[in-house]
C-alpha cells in the first residue's frame, strides 16, 4: 500500500511542474470510439452499402476490363480506379462465410444477411485506423508549443460525428479517405510538397470529390515548390524562365503523373466510358434532400416567391415594373401553367429542377461561381505561401464548392470541416465560424438517417461532441495579443442559431413520429427536410462570410 | 494526513476514463464532466438498443419485450379491474401495480404515436422498427429520469462528504453507469429494472440526507414497481428501526413519520385496485406477484439450490412446502447477521455493504430466483465504486465480471453476443483493468496521457488485483475458468448426456464466485463496523 501511495504522490507531482513528458495519444480514442462502432454495426445502413457491396463483387468477379462497363445493379462503379483496386484488396479478405452469404454476387439487389453486414462494417472500422495514425503522427510531430491544440483538434477529427454518421451508420468509407487528404496536408504543414503532391493525388485517384480541393493545392505547389522568386530581377523576359525551378518541376510532375498513370493506365482505352461514369453530368442541380447551400436558399425563395405571386397577384404586377418577362414569368397564367408542369412530369425521377420565378440554372453557371470563389480563395496564396494561408484557401476552396457545385451532397460539408479544424487552433475569433459550420454542417447530416432508431445516437452523440469541443476548443485556441483584434463578430447571434438547432431538430422530429398517426403529415415530409436544409444553408452561408472577411481582411490573423 | 487526501483523489488512477477526464479538472470546466459521463453513457444504451431484443420473431410467445408492451396493451385498453385477471397464460401481468401505472402512462403516450401498437389483442406479437424505437426510447427515459440522477446524487454526496475531488466522483459515477450487465438486461434483452433501483437509489440518497420518510416512500415505490426490491427490505428496515429506537435515542416521531410513510404510500399504490375492483382484485394482485406454485428455480441460476441440485434432486426428494419452508430458513440465516450488525452500527457506509450482504443471500438462498435477479445485488455492491481503498474497488469490479458472465446463456438466447462482448471489454477497459496492456504492449508514442504513461514505474496497480495474494489467486484463476467456459460454450458441444453442462458450469463458477463475495462482504461489514464513511 505504502508503495502505492508513493508512486501516486509521484504521479501528482508530475502533473503540475513538467508539461514536455505528457503524452498526447489517441489510443484511448480509438478504443473508445471502435466500441461504439462495433455496437452500431446491426443498425440501419443505407443504399450505399449496397453499392459497396456490388462493388466489391464486381472488382473480385470481374476481369479489369468490365469494372466500368458492368451494369448489372444500378449502382455502377463511379470512383476512380484506386478505389477499385482498394475494393478488389478488400474483396481478397472476404472469408467464405460471407461469401456465401451472397457478399459477392452480382445481381441487380443485393440478397445479404448479417455475415455480409459484419464483414463490411469491419473493413470500415479497420480502413479508418489509418487517420488514427496519420493523425497521431501529425500529433508527434508538432511543436511542443501547438501539441495540445493539435491534439484538441485531433481528437475532434477522429470523433467526428460527420464520419460516425456517414462511415458507421450510413456507411461510406470517408474516414480512410480523408485520412490521405489530411497526410497531404499534413505534408504541407512540414513543407515537404513532393509528399504533399504525392498524396494529394492519390486521394484523388481514390474519391475524385476531393478535385473541389485541387486549385488550392495547386497553386500552394506552384507557388512555394515550383516558383522561386528570391532572386528575381526582372532585366529580360529570360529571366522569367529563371523562376521555375525545373527540377522541382520536373520532380513534381513526374511524382503526380506516374501516380495517376499507375490509376488510370490499365483503362486507358475506355477513357470516355471510365470519365462518364466519374462525371454523371446528367443529375440535377439539386439532390433529392438539398444540400444547405446556396441553392437551397434560391429554391426556397422560388417556391416562396411562387405561393407569395399566387395568392398575392399584385406582387407580381409589382416585381414586373422592375424586371423584365424573360427574366420573370410574364403573367399569373404563366406562373399556374409551370406550377402544373412542375407537379404533373415525373419529379423526382428526372431529378430535374425546374424553378417556377426564378431564372434557370446551368450547370455552366454553377462551375463559373465556384471557380471564381475559388480563384478569389487562391489569390493571396500566391502572395503568401504559409501554411495558415493555404489552410485558409483550402477551407474557402470547400466552401465554395459545397455552396455554389452542382449536384452537391450534404455529405461533402466534410471537405470544409476538415480542413477549417486545421486552421480553428490558430486563432480565438475563427472559432465562431467554425462552430457555426460544424454544428449546421453535422445538423444537416440528421436527415441521412431517416429511422426512428437512429434518432437518439445521432443527436445525442452530435450533441456530446459539441459539448466537449466547443469547451476543449475554447481551452485550447489562441487570443490574440492586441485588444484591438479581439473583437468577435456576430459571437451571439451565433450562438443563438446554434442554440435554435436543438428545437429544430426536435420538432421536426416529433412531427416526423406524429405522421404515424396522421397519414396527413406525410405529405409535410418535405418540409421538414427544407427547413432543415433552409435553417443550416444560413449558418453555412454566413460561416462562409465571416471566414471570408477574416481571410480577406485581418492580415494579421495570417502571419 | 496530506498523502492520505492525495490517495483519496486518485481512485481510479491508472484508468482510461481519468485520462479523458482529467482534462476538465478545473473548477469552471468540471460540470462538462458531468454532462459527458450522462450523454456517453446514453449513447451506449442506444447503440445496445440497436440489437435484438428477448424473444425477437419467436412466437407464438416472444419473450419479455412482449411481456412489457402487452401489459402497456393491457393497461391502456382495459379498466383497472380487469389489469391483473386477462388471459393470464398469455403473459397476464404479475409485477406489482406500479409498473402497471408505469406500463399505463407510455402506454398511454405510445398510443398517442401510433394507436395500432397497443390495440387489444390483435397487437400481440407487434415488433414493428417504430415500435422497437418508441419502446427502447421509453427505457432510455426512465433510466435518465430514476436511475442515473440518483446515482449521479449519491457518487457526489458520498464524495463530497470524503473530500474526494469532484473528478473523482464523476470517475466513481461513470464506473456506476457503464455496469454493463444493466445495459444489456435493460436496453438488450429488454426490461425496466431501471426504475426499480433508482428508485432504491433514491431511498439510499435520502437515508444518507437523513429524510426517513421520504426514505421510506422511496423504497416502496421501489418494491411496489418491483417485487424482486423487497430483497433490500431487511437492511432497511433494520437501519431506520436502529435509528428511530436506539440510535443515538428512541425518536418517537421519526419511527411515526416513517411508519405513516410507509403505510400511506403502500395504500396508495394498491388504493386504485381496491376503489375499482374492490378486495379480490388486490389479492389476486398479490397472488400473482407471488408466484408460489412455481419451482424452486427457473431455468438455470447460479444460486445455491440450482447448483446442490445436481447433487441432490431436491424437487423429487421434498415437496414444495418443505422446499419453500427451508429456502426461507435459509436465506433467513444467511441475511440475519447483515441484518444485526446494521442494526446495532447503523452508519452511512454500512448501508451498500449491509445491503449487499442481504440481496446476495436473497439471490443465493431464497424460493424462485432467476438469473437476472443478480442485477439487485450488484447494485449496491457496483455503489462501492464511490470507496477508494483499491482492493474494494478490485472486489466490485471482479464481481460486476462474475455477474455479466452468469447472464451470458440468457444474452447468448437473445442474440446479444456482440454487445455483451464489446461492453464487457468497454467497462473493464474504462475502469481501468486492462490498463497493464497499454505501457506493455503499446508503442512508447502511443501510451495515452497524462495518467496511464506517467503513472511512475514502481506503481504496479495496472489492473483491478486487490493486495491479498489469496483473493489474487481466486480472482485470476475465476477469469481463466471463465474464459475456458466461454471457449466450450462457443466450439464445443455438450455430452448428449448433459446437454446443459456449460450452463451448468456457468451456474456452479458464478455460485462459487457470489458466495466467497458475500463471505467478504461481512468480513468488510464486521471490520468496518466502526469505521466512518471516511474509510468506506
Amino acid at each position: 500500500m505504502g508503495k502505492a501511495i508513493k508512486a501516486e504522490g509521484n504521479a501528482t507531482k508530475y502533473d503540475g511542474n513538467t508539461k514536455d513528458i505528457r503524452k498526447f495519444s489517441l489510443w484511448n480514442f480509438w478504443v473508445c470510439s471502435t466500441a461504439l462502432k462495433l455496437l452500431l454495426i446491426p443498425g440501419y445502413f443505407s443504399t450505399d452499402f449496397d453499392v459497396h457491396r456490388n462493388w466489391l463483387a464486381i472488382t473480385n468477379k470481374l476481369p479489369m476490363k468490365d469494372w466500368y462497363v458492368e451494369a448489372t445493379s444500378q449502382w455502377t462503379l463511379d470512383y476512380p480506379p484506386f478505389f477499385a483496386y482498394f475494393e478488389w484488396f478488400l474483396s481478397q479478405f472476404v472469408p467464405g462465410v460471407v461469401k456465401k452469404d451472397g457478399c459477392l454476387d452480382i445481381v441487380e439487389v443485393g440478397q445479404f444477411g448479417m455475415p455480409t453486414i459484419i464483414f463490411q462494417r469491419l473493413t470500415v472500422i479497420f480502413s479508418e485506423i489509418l487517420l488514427f495514425v496519420v493523425l497521431q503522427i501529425y500529433i508527434n510531430k508538432s511543436n511542443i508549443s501547438e501539441k495540445s491544440a493539435n491534439f484538441v483538434m485531433a481528437s475532434s477529427i477522429v470523433l467526428s460525428p460527420g464520419f460516425l454518421i456517414i462511415d458507421h451508420i450510413h456507411f461510406q468509407y470517408n474516414g480512410f479517405l480523408f485520412a490521405i487528404l489530411i497526410a497531404s496536408i499534413i505534408a504541407v504543414k512540414h513543407q515537404n510538397y513532393l509528399l504533399c503532391g504525392a498524396l494529394f493525388t492519390t486521394a484523388l485517384c481514390f474519391k475524385h470529390i476531393f478535385l473541389y480541393l485541387a486549385p488550392s493545392f495547386f497553386v500552394l505547389l506552384l507557388r512555394a515548390y515550383v516558383l522561386d522568386f528570391s532572386n528575381f530581377k526582372f532585366k529580360s523576359y529570360i529571366d522569367l524562365i529563371n523562376i521555375v525551378r525545373w527540377s522541382h518541376l520536373f520532380k513534381l510532375a513526374g511524382v503526380v503523373l506516374s501516380i495517376f498513370a499507375i490509376c488510370f493506365m490499365p483503362f486507358i482505352s475506355m477513357m470516355p466510358q471510365l470519365l462518364s461514369r466519374l462525371f454523371p453530368f446528367s443529375r440535377g442541380l439539386t439532390h433529392a434532400y438539398w444540400a444547405p447551400n446556396f441553392w437551397a436558399v434560391y429554391s426556397f425563395l422560388d417556391k416562396v416567391l411562387t405561393i407569395m405571386m399566387l395568392k398575392l397577384p399584385y406582387v407580381h404586377k409589382f416585381i414586373s415594373n422592375f424586371i423584365a418577362p424573360p427574366l420573370i414569368p410574364s403573367s399569373i397564367d404563366e406562373i399556374r401553367e409551370r406550377v402544373a408542369h412542375n407537379n404533373v412530369g415525373t419529379r423526382g425521377l428526372v431529378q430535374d429542377v425546374y424553378f417556377v420565378i426564378l431564372p434557370q440554372i446551368q450547370p455552366k453557371l454553377t462551375f463559373m461561381l465556384t471557380l471564381f470563389y475559388q480563384i478569389l480563395a487562391v489569390i493571396p496564396v500566391l502572395f503568401n505561401p504559409s501554411f495558415k494561408r493555404f489552410i485558409g484557401s483550402l477551407t474557402l476552396c470547400g466552401f465554395a464548392s459545397f455552396l455554389f457545385g452542382w449536384h452537391v451532397h450534404e455529405k461533402a460539408i466534410m471537405l470544409v470541416i476538415i480542413p477549417f479544424s486545421f486552421l480553428v487552433t490558430s486563432d480565438r475569433r475563427l472559432l465562431t465560424p467554425f462552430r457555426l459550420v460544424v454544428a449546421a454542417g453535422y445538423v444537416s447530416l440528421f436527415p441521412l438517417l431517416h429511422e426512428s432508431q437512429d434518432f437518439l445516437i445521432k443527436v445525442l452523440y452530435t450533441l456530446v461532441w459539441g459539448i466537449i469541443y466547443f469547451f476543449a476548443l475554447r481551452q485550447t485556441t489562441k487570443v490574440s495579443s492586441s485588444v484591438q483584434r479581439r473583437v468577435f463578430f456576430f459571437d451571439r447571434f451565433a450562438m443563438a442559431y446554434i442554440a435554435l438547432l436543438a428545437p429544430l431538430v426536435i420538432t421536426i422530429q416529433l412531427l416526423d413520429v406524429m405522421k404515424w398517426k396522421y397519414a396527413l403529415l406525410q405529405k409535410f415530409e418535405f418540409a421538414g427536410l427544407m427547413v432543415y436544409s433552409i435553417y443550416c444553408a444560413i449558418g453555412i452561408l454566413s460561416s462562409w462570410m465571416g471566414l471570408s472577411w477574416l481571410y480577406n481582411f485581418d492580415e494579421p490573423l495570417w502571419l | 494526513m496530506a498523502v492520505k487526501k492525495r490517495v483519496l483523489k486518485e481512485s481510479f488512477f491508472a484508468s482510461p476514463l481519468y485520462d479523458f477526464l482529467s482534462p476538465f479538472r478545473p473548477v469552471a470546466s468540471q460540470w462538462y464532466a458531468e454532462y459527458i459521463i450522462v450523454l456517453f453513457s446514453l449513447v451506449i444504451r442506444c447503440a445496445v438498443g440497436l440489437g435484438s431484443f428477448s424473444g425477437e420473431n419467436t412466437p407464438p410467445m416472444y419473450g419479455d419485450f412482449e411481456a412489457q408492451r402487452h401489459w402497456m396493451e393491457l393497461t391502456v385498453n382495459l379498466p383497472i379491474s380487469k389489469w391483473y385477471w386477462y388471459d393470464l397464460p398469455y403473459w397476464g401481468l404479475d409485477y406489482p401495480p406500479l409498473t402497471a401505472y408505469h406500463s399505463y402512462v407510455l402506454g398511454l403516450l405510445g398510443s398517442l404515436l401510433n394507436p395500432n401498437w397497443f390495440q387489444l389483442d390483435s397487437s400481440r406479437g407487434s415488433e414493428s422498427q417504430d415500435l422497437k424505437s418508441f419502446m427502447r426510447f421509453t427505457v432510455v427515459l426512465s433510466e435518465a429520469l430514476l436511475y442515473i440522477p440518483a446515482v449521479i446524487y449519491f457518487t457526489k454526496w458520498v464524495g463530497k462528504r470524503r473530500g474526494q475531488s469532484p473528478i473523482g466522483q464523476y470517475i466513481a459515477a461513470a464506473a456506476i453507469l457503464f455496469q454493463p450487465s444493466l445495459i444489456l438486461i435493460d436496453h438488450g434483452h429488454f426490461q425496466y429494472n431501471s426504475v426499480m433501483l433508482g428508485l432504491t437509489v433514491y431511498a439510499i440518497n435520502n437515508l444518507l440526507d437523513g429524510f426517513y420518510a421520504p426514505a421510506a416512500i422511496c423504497f416502496v415505490l421501489s418494491f411496489t414497481f418491483k417485487q424482486m426490491a423487497l430483497y433490500y427490505s431487511p437492511i432497511f428496515f433494520a437501519y431506520m428501526l436502529s435509528k428511530s429506537l436506539i440510535s443515538p435515542s428512541f425518536n418517537l416521531p421519526r419511527l411515526f413519520g416513517i411508519a405513516i410513510a410507509t403505510v400511506l404510500s403502500f395504500g396508495a399504490i394498491f388504493a386504485p385496485l381496491y376503489l375499482f375492483g374492490g378486495l379480490h382484485n388486490v389479492l389476486q394482485s398479490v397472488h400473482r406477484i407471488f408466484p408460489f406454485a412455481r419451482g424452486i428455480f427457473e431455468d438455470k441460476v447460479a444460486n445455491f439450490w440450482c447448483v446442490s441440485n445436481v447433487l441432490v434432486k431436491y424437487n423429487e426428494k421434498y415437496t414444495q412446502i418443505q422446499l419453500q419452508k427451508y429456502s426461507l430458513y435459509a436465506t433467513v440465516a444467511g441475511l440475519f447477521p447483515a441484518f444485526a450488525l446494521v442494526f446495532f452500527y447503523p452508519k452511512k457506509h454500512m448501508l451498500p455493504y449491509g445491503l449487499a450482504a442481504c440481496s446476495m443471500s436473497f439471490f443465493l438462498f431464497s424460493f424462485q430466483v432467476h438469473e437476472k435477479s443478480i442485477l439487485v445485488p450488484l447494485l449496491p455492491i457496483s455503489l462501492l465504486y464511490c470507496s477508494t481503498d483499491w482492493d474494494v474497488l478490485s472486489m466490485v469490479s471482479w464481481i460486476n465480471n462474475v455477474a455479466l458472465f452468469t447472464l451470458w446463456p440468457l444474452i447468448r438466447k437473445d442474440g446479444l453476443i456482440l454487445q455483451y462482448g464489446v461492453l464487457m471489454l468497454l467497462s473493464n477497459w474504462l475502469i481501468g483493468n486492462f490498463s497493464f496492456v497499454t505501457p506493455r504492449f503499446l508503442p512508447h508514442f502511443l501510451t495515452p496521457g497524462p495518467s496511464v504513461s506517467k503513472v511512475a514505474d514502481s506503481y504496479r496497480r495496472r489492473s483491478l488485483l486487490p493486495g491479498n495474494i489469496l483473493w489474487k489467486f481466486i480472482i485470476i484463476s475465476s477469469y481463466c475458468a471463465m474464459a475456458v467456459i466461454h471457449v466450450l460454450d462457443l466450439f464445443v458441444l455438450p455430452p448428449e448426456k448433459y446437454p446443459d453442462l456449460w450452463v451448468l458450469l456457468n451456474c456452479a463458477l458464478g455460485f462459487g464466485c457470489f458466495g466467497l463475495f458475500w463471505l467478504w462482504t461481512y468480513y468488510q461489514m464486521f471490520r468496518m463496523r466502526n469505521k466512518t464513511l471516511y474509510d468506506l
